[in-house]
């Protein structure tokens, strides 16, 4: 294990993020409540993988997508890149990790300032982080890059303000302008969930292709499990800010260990029509990530779940091969 | 071209607006035109005192001192006209800037401006502007900036409210991953798509600029060397049973005045709702 840490050119060491829960009573008596976000997550990755996390809404994927990029500042737990840690070079050469560390986000609409035309986006990254001699070169690098990403004219499009432009538009010059900083690690929030299904495919090939000629990490955040399936190396899958299951795309999806991840690629439609599979219901709403525990998280709407489930969060399992899972039944 | 079309369109598109700017062209064409709209010198003591309305030579009168009352009624517009512009410029300067820091940085920033905005907001601005004038004295530069500087509280509120809910937003954080510090993100991407608001509050600050004006040289604390309608309503007071029109001209001014900038505050709020059409963009 420690051998793999070492060569992992991701390392990100047992981040949390907690949450005081606000408006609780003044002069309260004892624990105060926490929302814990993210909860120990430790998970390696090679260069040029792509890693997609999967989960329903409000389970910390987001959360730790903002955390990787450092919107958000983990309350433990680190994050190493090619062994030096983010949280030192941040504080040393921010410019620096802004460069390697970049964020496709999920609103296209909303990802620009809408008083500023595509051009003056585009360039000022450019010149914050010194690209470029000038103004014109700098200006002939974003033409480039959007003729190369499709965008054509790209004299036309520099001119116009981002709500001339539809989503599909945006989110390209979004890819295409983390792309100018030569990112090494790329985490793509849900990048495709709000465009329109026929360009979600232009736009993630696009994303992977560009990523593939830097040789880039990227983290693929979606709810799609086909579509995450189809474009990850390996795949995690989080629950109420805990990963329950890891491992290659086809070991997740087609061998899944972890009820959890069952129920979610039974109930999930588009991955096989002429696989024959029962979808399991899940009772219940996913509980609040407000102090959960001690158990597993899962147990309550867990069709397996026995006492033993209740008393302790269960261990990582290795089924082989680098798949593991965390719940106790496992191999049984 | 395009942009003064689209707020061309907007203005059109709402009456009060509409009437408003109309009221302030008429002010600032009196303002610029002053000197070839009027016969006298405003500061001109004439040898006709208290000569009443229609008379050929003074269609409004003159008051004690034969100063023609049409001249003082519209080089008292540049006066409160200039008040207005630089007390809510200051004012507007300000707010942008303390409530823009408190919105967007929040934390113990947040805590002690917002606190400092209650004290302001608590403390009777009229009160605070009296003792200010009466230990600096009142020329009409001191005037203008004690105006600004007690009037920023209700702008920084509204900048702080706006930077509050802008600092979540996609394009901020974005910018923020793109390498911008915070410096960069407040004076780039915050205070200018939070700005609206407090344009639309400022006009009405101006109003009320030029009201607080008034008020101070009714009360006798106005700048003594200036023309201003506070001033001529304060003249007027002593001779109002025999001499009406000296302080009645300077007080319809000032209500008119008054009537332009609300008008023109509560048109452009509505304007800029969210709610009204796109034209807030």
């Amino acid at each position: 294990m420690s051998e793999q840490k070492k060569k992992a050119y991701i390392d990100i060491q047992d981040v949390s993020v907690f949450y005081p829960v606000k408006g609780g009573k003044l002069f309260a008596q004892g624990e105060k409540p926490i929302v814990k976000a993210v909860n120990g997550i430790s998970l390696q990755m090679e260069k040029g993988e792509v890693l997609g996390l999967i989960g329903e809404s409000g389970c910390g994927k987001s959360t730790l997508g903002r955390i990787l990029v450092r919107l958000e500042e983990p309350t433990r737990g680190d994050v190493l890149i090619d062994g030096v840690s983010t949280h030192e070079l941040i504080r040393k050469d921010p410019k620096k990790f802004r460069r390697m560390v970049q964020i496709v986000f999920q609103n296209p609409f909303d990802t620009f300032t809408p008083r500023d035309t595509i051009e003056k986006i585009m360039m000022r990254p450019l010149k914050i982080h010194n690209i470029g001699k000038d103004d014109q070169e700098r200006h002939k690098m974003c033409v480039e890059s959007l003729e190369a990403g499709g965008l054509r004219p790209a004299e036309d499009i520099l001119r116009r303000y981002p709500h001339e432009l539809s989503g599909g538009q945006l989110q390209r010059i979004s890819i295409l302008r983390s792309m100018l900083l030569n990112p090494t690690f790329i985490i793509a929030d849900e990048p495709v969930s709000m465009l329109d299904v026929s360009v979600r495919a232009d736009i993630i090939n696009m994303l992977l292709e560009l990523s593939r000629e830097k040789n880039a990490s990227v983290v693929f955040i979606s709810h799609d499990i086909a579509l995450t399936r189809y474009i990850s190396d390996r795949i995690a899958v989080m629950y109420l800010g805990r990963i329950v299951e890891y491992g290659t795309a086809d070991q997740v999806v087609k061998n899944p260990q972890h009820p959890y991840t069952q129920a979610l690629i039974s109930n999930c439609a588009s991955i096989d029509p002429d696989e024959e599979s029962a979808a399991i219901d899940i009772q219940g709403e996913p509980p609040t990530p407000i102090n959960p525990g001690p158990g597993c998280f899962f147990a309550e709407r867990c069709p397996h779940a026995t006492q033993e489930c209740l008393k302790k969060y269960p261990e990582y399992r290795d089924l082989g091969d680098g798949h593991i899972a965390a719940c106790m039944h496992i191999g049984k | 071209m395009k942009l003064i079309k689209k707020i061309l369109r907007t203005i059109k598109s709402d009456r009060l607006l509409l009437a408003g700017c109309i009221g302030i062209c008429i002010l600032l064409f009196i303002v610029v035109a002053a000197p070839l709209i009027t016969e006298y010198d405003a500061k001109l003591f004439g040898p006709d005192a208290l000569v009443a309305p229609g008379d050929p030579a003074h269609p409004l009168g003159t008051n004690h001192l034969g100063q023609d009352i049409w001249s003082m009624l519209i080089y008292g517009t540049r006066t409160s006209l200039m008040v207005a512009v630089v007390a809510s410029f200051i004012s507007a300067l300000l707010g942008i800037i303390i409530g823009g820091i408190a919105g967007f940085f929040g934390g113990w920033a947040d805590r002690i401006i917002s606190e400092l905005i209650n004290v302001f907001l608590m403390i009777p601005t009229l009160f605070l502007v009296l003792l200010i004038v009466a230990m600096f004295g009142s020329s009409i530069l001191n005037i203008m900036i004690v105006i600004g500087l007690t009037s920023w509280p209700s702008n920084a509120k509204l900048m702080r409210a706006q930077a509050l809910s802008l600092r979540e937003r996609t394009f901020v954080k974005s910018a923020q991953a793109m390498g911008e510090n915070r410096r960069q993100i407040l004076m780039k991407y915050i205070i200018p798509n939070g700005v609206f608001p407090v344009v639309a509050n400022t006009t009405v600050g101006m109003a009320n600029a030029i009201l607080l004006e008034a008020s101070l040289s009714f009360l006798g604390l106005g700048d003594p060397t200036v023309i201003s309608w506070g001033q001529m309503v304060y003249d007027g007071k002593q001779y109002l049973t025999s001499a009406w029109w000296i302080a009645a001209f300077g007080g319809v001014a000032i209500c008119l005045t008054l009537l332009i900038f609300y008008m023109t505050g509560d048109g452009l709020n509505h304007v800029l709702n969210p709610k009204h059409g796109k034209a807030g963009e």
